[in-house]
């Protein structure tokens, strides 16, 4: 008979849940133990801290943490939509609401909080809501819907966040607050009150020290708030998110031991009074203190792990000692931070900086020697915060003047010790990246995985960023590699030197810049020569098959010959049929000559039509076919832009509520032969139902009843990214402003072969550098970026039009140079199967044969023969 | 084994490749100027496909080669021997010019 595994029950799959689960795995645990876990939820864990973010994407998706998938992979049960009802601690079993019963071994209560409702006479009328759960949020969405005016009872770090869902539902938001501040647990008055003029500006209306009496029907509204003051406000809906209260029903009904305010009491290894039982994160009371944050929380699972592991294998317990409550956050686009006693204390000396123009307040808060830092708060710029809080958590005394401190600027970020502690989330110091960059992880997705370094919140990424450039250069590593062999520059840099120097030669770009063979020969190779094609096309945008500047000899495979080579050496033919709209007499055309070259026709995924199998000295004929019948070149060989999706639009779509076709169009002709670092994918939805998935495109646009919303560095494809919500509601004008900067910038600065979705993501700063510079123009470039982008707009020419119009450049379609010699060629080339014609050969092709990674990027197969 | 003249040396397109016919045997003809014409197998070892004669010229490590379009293999244009792979090998034909016309010799 076979030993059955011993039961380790998990009750919550929250984000502390998870974890826990996450550090069962890496501890091995879930081979010895027969690991269940119950979620009250419909879906497994997601990223609370972030949760406004369902309201830039209108999914859940990009908040999930795991998957269902990811736990059976791992061999755990996985038990959604369970509510447990009570624990046997004597007989240790667990019984859920659906009356199943459970035996356990180890326990491990991770159930949270909920939120505080103030009890409030009509605190449970209609819409009015609380702010915790997805299901919440779609509750307040539903709510906005029909809600000109919003109010969220608390001005803390949660009620503001819930003030900024609101307000991006498009609501007139009103936060009421009990203390006479904001955020009354973590900043002094001064700091509340600059916050507060900052959150004013951006149209929130904020009412301090107001305790709300009543909510009664309104007379312009649906409800009424009466205050204290004989005041009242209206409002159509209410969030109510004034802190957080522990989740320890279910420990409490089992006669777990609870705090005299509630929390499940535990110690230093996380168990509570029960045998084998432990808790974790919010619902946890260490010390008669709650820790409302997920990095304590993570902690808090470590420990819990660790002791289970020391019960059946030879490890050492970790212990659990408090935690630190410091944080740093952006609420409602404002920058807010507090370390340590960031409210002051008795006798404390303090340095305080006060900016009523750039809109900063910081205050320091030291010991009554002055030297050693005990808190800070800072609003407006936190920049400061990693080294401030390494300076509090280390206790060591400050070096100089304590307001030298709040002068410095950020450059020093990354200047910490080893042992500092750089992901708060996951506890991962500045020594464990140095360590993981020494052996070999240079980039910063590697750090992520290696590490999980800035794989919780993500706000220490641009700290991990420098970290592990300045271990690099210390290391001697050049970490501005040069593209090839050839170069020393990366595309960046070169394509600056082109525009500076106004090279538009390839000779003369290796002569001055690269590294000419011994034999001094500037033959360049396939990685230097196509970027440098690339480059002097963005930068001049003359025809790519040109002789005078010797930039046909530059072209890559399918540039070179202005189609998509196959594996069998004939080409694919993609004719511009711009936003997807085709007429019926350009289809039959198409179809025509489809017909009479035998050529195979798919539909493809840009909704465009593709036709495979001409020659290379069939091409001229056939695109002049085409020129014949209105087509022009659709560039699907090009690094350039490729389609514009859209969907019906509000033309002859009941649901539309703009024309995304005609939309769709104007946009493909104004971007059109761009040559940029990779292929660009645009489309456009005419309403939010985003038929077009416009959110996968490098640029997606998604009508609004007020305009465009603009999406970017989306991304399908082997690794998927939802494009990031650059802006809202923009007008026609302003969103060709937006995406004529987005993609020059991006032909500026990208790396070869670099998406936008990777060009995002390595982006110091993110989309918010990215919208400094497009929209504020931090940069003072943006004037430049336009012009480029109206000179290849003027300078837009049909690559194949202007090939046929000059038969010296059609010389290069001779596939031989004695046609006549040809042998009678082979009937067995091809076969036909449904009625088409496709290539007879059989070992031919990606896998059979080893492809070396020439891109060195994460380029798929299919994206090297694009 | 004989000379085959191909065709006159003004047709053959400069620093690029172009394919000729060789006594029925396909033949990637690279005219690099100063720097010498090459004639390597037009059929790419790696994928049994003629077409490296449309291929990228590069240098590697100082040695003149093709890029494959199709999976970028560098073939050698000397000895048609490929960098990544060296058991893979488009074999290299000789190849001159007299009075203008341009002559490969036929393999057996």
């Amino acid at each position: 008979m076979a030993v059955s595994k011993p039961k380790l029950m998990v009750v919550g799959n929250g984000m502390v849940g998870h974890h826990f689960i996450e550090q069962v795995c890496s501890l091995g645990l879930n081979k010895i133990f027969d690991v269940h876990v119950f979620g009250e939820e419909p879906r497994p864990a997601y990223d609370r801290v972030q949760l406004s973010k369902y309201f830039e994407t209108g999914s859940a998706d990009p908040l999930m943490l795991t998957s269902a998938q990811d736990y059976q992979d791992w061999g755990i049960s996985l038990h959604l939509n369970t509510q447990i009802t009570a624990i046997d601690t004597a007989n240790k079993t667990l019984t859920s609401a659906k009356g199943q019963s459970y035996v356990y071994e180890q326990l491990v209560l991770a159930t949270g909080s909920f939120p505080f409702v103030p009890p409030i006479n009509g605190n449970e009328r209609d819409q009015c809501l609380v702010y915790r759960t997805i299901e919440d949020l779609q509750a307040i969405q539903a709510a906005a819907a029909n809600s000109k005016v919003g109010v969220v009872v608390g001005g803390g770090l949660l009620g503001l966040e819930a003030a900024n869902a609101m307000k991006q539902l498009g609501v007139k938001t009103h936060v009421v607050e009990f203390a006479p501040q904001l955020m009354p647990v973590q900043l002094n008055d001064k700091a509340g009150e600059l916050l507060c003029s900052k959150i004013e500006e951006l149209g929130v209306s904020v009412h301090t020290s107001k305790a709300t009496t009543a909510i009664i029907d309104g007379e312009a509204a649906l409800h009424r708030m009466t205050f204290n003051d004989e005041s009242f406000l209206e409002t159509d809906m209410i969030v109510f998110s004034a802190g957080i209260r522990p989740q320890d029903q279910l420990a409490r009904v089992s006669n777990i031991s609870i705090g005299e305010r509630g929390g499940i009491e535990i110690d230093n290894w996380c168990l509570t009074s029960a045998p084998d039982v432990y808790a974790i994160g919010e619902c946890a009371l260490w010390e008669q203190k709650i820790f409302g944050l997920v990095a304590p929380g993570y902690q808090m699972a470590r420990v819990a792990a660790s002791h289970i592991a020391s019960s059946v294998s030879d490890t050492k317990a970790q212990t659990f000692t408090g935690a630190d409550m410091s944080t740093k956050l952006k609420l409602l686009g404002v920058d807010v931070a507090a370390i340590g006693a960031s409210r002051g204390f008795d006798n404390a000396q303090f340095v305080e900086l006060s900016d009523n123009q750039a809109g900063i307040y910081k205050k320091l808060w030291l010991d009554e020697s002055g030297t050693l830092l005990k808190g800070a708060v800072l609003i407006g710029d936190n920049s400061d915060y990693s080294r401030l809080l390494d300076l509090y958590l280390s206790q060591d005394e400050i070096a100089g003047s304590a307001v030298e401190l709040l002068l410095a600027g950020a450059e020093d970020e990354a200047d910490l010790k080893d042992t500092s502690i750089v992901c708060s989330c996951h506890q991962v110091t500045k020594g464990d990246i140095v360590d993981a960059v020494k052996a070999g992880s240079h980039k910063m997705a590697e750090i992520k995985s290696c590490t999980r370094a800035a794989s919780g919140c993500g706000g220490c990424a641009p700290v991990v960023q420098k970290i592990i450039d300045q271990t690099l250069q210390a290391e001697g590593v050049d970490f501005n590699a040069g593209i090839c062999a050839h170069f020393e520059h990366d595309r960046q840099a070169l394509y600056h030197l082109c525009q500076v120097e106004g090279i538009n030669d390839f000779d003369s770009l290796m002569r001055q810049h690269g590294k000419p063979s011994a034999s001094g020969h500037t033959y360049g190779c396939d990685i230097c020569k196509p970027a440098a094609a690339s480059i002097f096309a963005s930068l001049q945008n003359q025809y790519v098959l040109n002789q005078d500047s010797g930039h046909v000899q530059l072209q890559d495979t399918n540039d070179a010959y202005l189609g998509n080579i196959q594996k069998d050496g004939t080409y694919s033919i993609v004719p511009r049929v711009a936003g997807g709209e085709i007429t019926p007499a350009k289809l039959i055309a198409m179809g025509q000559i489809a017909q009479d070259y035998d050529l195979y026709t798919k539909i493809t995924g840009g909704q465009r039509i593709d036709m495979f199998g001409a020659t290379l000295s069939q091409l001229p004929e056939i695109w002049k076919k085409l020129i014949d019948a209105g087509f022009e070149t659709g560039h699907a060989y090009g690094k350039s832009l490729r389609t514009v999706k859209s969907c019906v639009g509000s033309t002859w779509c009941r649901y539309g509520v703009q024309d995304a076709v005609g939309f769709a169009i104007d946009l493909e002709n104004r971007y059109k032969g761009l040559r940029s670092p990779h292929k660009l994918k645009f489309a456009v939805s005419g309403c939010t139902r985003e038929c077009a998935e416009a959110q996968s495109k490098d640029i997606g646009v998604i009508a609004t009843d007020k305009g465009w919303n603009l999406y970017v560095a989306g991304n399908g494809g082997m690794r998927p990214r939802h494009g990031d919500l650059f802006a809202t509601d923009l007008s026609s004008e302003a969103l060709y402003q937006y995406i004529d900067r987005i993609l020059m910038f991006y032909v500026k600065t990208a790396d070869k072969l670099q998406r936008t979705s990777t060009w995002m993501d390595s982006l110091e700063g993110g989309l918010a550098y990215l919208k400094s510079v497009v929209i504020d123009d931090a940069l003072g470039i943006n004037s430049t970026l336009e012009q480029q982008m109206d000179l290849i707009a003027a300078t837009y020419q049909c690559e194949w039009k202007t090939s046929l119009e000059q038969p010296a450049f059609l010389a290069r379609f001779n596939e031989f140079v004695n046609p006549s010699d040809a042998p009678v060629a082979d009937a067995n080339a091809y076969q036909r199967v449904r009625e088409q014609r496709f290539p007879n050969i059989k070992d031919a092709g990606a896998g059979t044969i080893a492809i070396k990674d020439i891109t060195e990027q994460q380029t798929t197969k299919d994206e090297v023969l694009a | 084994m004989s000379w085959i003249n191909v065709c006159n040396e003004a047709n053959l397109p400069l620093g690029t490749g172009i394919a000729a016919w060789v006594a029925g045997n396909p033949v990637a003809i690279f005219n690099l100027g100063r720097d010498g014409l090459y004639a390597i197998d037009n059929i790419d070892p790696a994928t049994g496909v003629g077409l490296l004669a449309r291929g990228l010229i590069c240098e590697m490590e100082g040695e003149l080669c093709v890029a494959s379009p199709l999976y970028k293999q560098h073939y050698r244009l000397t000895t048609g021997v490929c960098i990544e792979d060296n058991t893979l090998i488009a074999s290299p034909f000789d190849i001159k010019t007299e009075q203008g016309q341009v002559l490969v010799l036929a393999k057996a």
